[in-house]
């Protein structure tokens, strides 16, 4: 659109200039001519100054012609076209054919200044626009690109809530309140939902009690058959799940409520020697460490046995019996990897509530998920991998300093 | 031995009451926190199981009020809460031992029991059962005054079938009370059973054979 109007605007400046031109040479050769009459009437014998003035006495009246001609320059070395203007003018019954020239200037030299400017009256003025506009765009949408950024940074652990200030910006005022009632709402629900968890967890302790205390006693008081012995020891090992996940819940709730916030200088290498020798105790697994001594972690020591102790668990659950647990420490990472054929199949879920890759009925499928909450706790880094080479899981937390 | 069993969940309190009367105890029982804090204040118990969320107040306040007061009685705390803190300032306030629920009613009973043995309240550390005694100081069982050669698993297991004796322990419970919270790390029960057959042959081959088998695959201490 507007380049159209500009090719319009082009074609009529080139044809009103070339048409002043125009009229301005024809000017100019008749003025010329003028004079020349005017020198002659006056009784000056004319001269030719060639190429521009050709004078020639001619015995009758020629018809007056314009015509471009082409003619060596000699100050730039080459042709030039020229007007030239030939008219036949009388003087006491003598006739002189008179021809004037001009340089003229080319419809091309015209067009390409035209285009010239033009392209850079163009040029300037997007360049000048646009950093107007950027710097004014800039300016306008800067509350817009703030509650952005603010927004991309949302996290529930956040340690203090997130507040859109105000703006002059009517619009962006608007938003900006809505997204701190939206942030507000959603904090308050979130907190609601992890003291859920955590008081449905703790009601739940009361109960389970009963239960088991109920069994214990129906065992002891009569004589019951086999049978309903293993029915209600079987009922224990349910209870004692169930016990298991309360117990992981309210863990998570808790580490989620800031409720560790005891962080002391732990050394993990004896920490997770003590668990080892725990983990010998009931499996059959050989555990080959890798332990530099002095692996100090700033954590809550509680928080620390619990690390160790999942991911110990989670190499022992998940591996043959009699397989090799392999544990690496130092102050900067912690790695424990256990023996198993393939990768896991969704390895980026593995750290997330529930998920289980198997259907392992001991498992509560919160061991890892709390590894990985403690790690976001303390801004270390949990990962797992798995190395084809040498048939290994494995699970790294990076201690990040 | 008289027992006070502070906890609101009368059901609760009933099973723990039930199965502490079997061993000949005497129990009374407290539903609520002023129940506690008025018996606790009128009575001497030997031993006094504490609820810490009574319905109408804190258990640890009893506790307060127990040590104010200079009563001698053990105290185990028994409460829904695993938190450390709240273990940590009970076990600060004076309390003798903390346990979680759920709880096995046999640990709940070998807890108080070595509660009782800590020697705060005429017990001392000797422990006694037909020809077998045991010196919970120096973790040695002795059968006809002769020392036995028992590994720290097999002295657990004696202990905690000794403070048991006559009841039923599953594989389940013994698993729990020797490993706590890992036990469910294991994929079968093999671990036990080399341990009590273990036991079991050590004490057949000086005469003492009470770990018999009950409902086909528990395990009950009792003498004939």
């Amino acid at each position: 659109m507007s380049a159209g109007l500009l090719i319009l605007t082009a074609i009529a400046l080139f044809v009103y200039t070339r048409t002043l031109l125009d009229e301005e040479i024809a000017e100019e050769l008749y003025s010329q001519i003028a004079f020349i009459q005017q020198d002659i009437d006056a009784g000056n014998s004319p001269s030719s100054l060639k190429p521009i003035i050709e004078i020639n006495e001619v015995s009758r009246a020629l018809p007056e012609t314009v015509k471009d001609t082409l003619m060596f320059d000699p100050r730039q070395n080459e042709l030039e076209l020229f007007r030239e203007l030939s008219k036949t003018i009388q003087s006491e019954n003598r006739w002189f054919q008179i021809k004037v020239r001009v340089l003229f200037i080319e419809s091309e030299d015209i067009i390409f200044g035209i285009i010239f400017s033009f392209t850079s009256i163009f040029i300037i003025a997007f360049l000048i626009l646009f950093f107007i506009n950027r710097s004014r765009n800039e300016k306008l949408w800067h509350p817009f690109f703030n509650s952005l950024d603010k927004l991309k940074d949302f996290s529930f652990d956040a340690k203090e809530p997130m507040v859109f200030e105000a703006s002059n910006i009517e619009e962006f005022n608007e938003l900006n309140g809505r997204l701190n009632t939206l942030v507000l709402k959603i904090n308050s629900d979130y907190s609601t939902l992890k003291q859920f968890t955590e008081d449905v967890s703790h009601e739940a302790q009361t109960p389970l009690a009963i239960m088991q205390a109920k069994i214990e006693n129906i065992i002891n008081q009569q004589h019951i058959s086999d049978s309903l012995y293993e029915e209600l020891t079987s009922l224990q090992k349910d209870i004692k799940r169930l016990t298991q996940l309360n117990k992981r819940l309210v863990l998570l709730a808790k580490i989620d409520n800031n409720q560790f916030s005891k962080a002391e200088k732990v050394d993990l290498a004896t920490v997770i020697c003590e668990r080892i020798e725990d983990f010998q105790d009931i499996s059959e697994h050989t555990f080959k460490k890798e332990v530099s001594p002095n692996s100090n972690v700033i954590i809550d020591s509680y928080l620390a046995e619990i690390l160790t102790n999942n991911l110990l668990s989670n190499a022992v659950k998940y591996s043959d019996p009699k397989s090799m647990v392999f544990v690496r420490v130092s102050e900067h990472m912690l790695e424990v990897s256990n023996k198993g054929t393939t990768a896991i199949e969704n390895p980026e879920r593995i750290f997330e509530r529930f998920y289980r890759e198997s259907s392992n009925k001991k498992s509560t499928g919160l061991g890892l998920s709390i590894v990985s909450k403690i790690c976001s706790y303390y801004d270390f880094d949990a990962s797992y991998s798995f190395r084809e080479s040498e048939q290994l899981h494995v699970f790294r937390i990076t201690f990040i300093k | 031995m008289k027992i006070l069993i502070a906890e609101d969940e009368v059901a609760l309190q009933r099973s723990i009451q039930q199965y502490l009367e079997r061993d000949g105890n005497v129990c009374e029982v407290a539903s609520d926190f002023h129940e506690a804090q008025q018996k606790v204040a009128i009575y001497d118990y030997d031993i006094i199981i504490l609820d810490i969320n009574l319905e109408t107040g804190s258990g640890l306040d009893v506790l307060r009020s127990l040590k104010k007061e200079r009563k001698k009685a053990g105290v185990l705390i028994i409460s829904a809460n695993s938190s450390l803190k709240d273990k940590l300032e009970g076990l600060d306030l004076g309390a003798d031992d903390y346990l979680t629920k759920p709880f096995h009613l046999a640990e709940l009973n070998s807890r108080l029991k070595a509660v009782l043995r800590r020697g705060k309240f005429g017990g001392d550390d000797h422990i006694e059962f037909h020809e077998i005694r045991i010196d919970t100081r120096s973790r040695t069982a002795y059968v006809h005054d002769e020392a036995i050669a028992l590994t720290r698993k097999e002295y657990d297991i004696l202990l905690f079938f000794i403070s048991n004796q006559g009841r039923v322990l599953s594989k389940e419970i013994i698993a729990e009370h020797l490993w706590g919270d890992n036990s469910d790390l294991l994929d079968n029960f093999d671990f036990i059973y080399v341990h009590i057959n273990n036991l079991r042959k050590k004490m057949k081959d000086v005469g003492a054979r009470y770990i018999k088998t009950a409902y086909g695959s528990g395990y009950k201490f009792i003498s004939d």
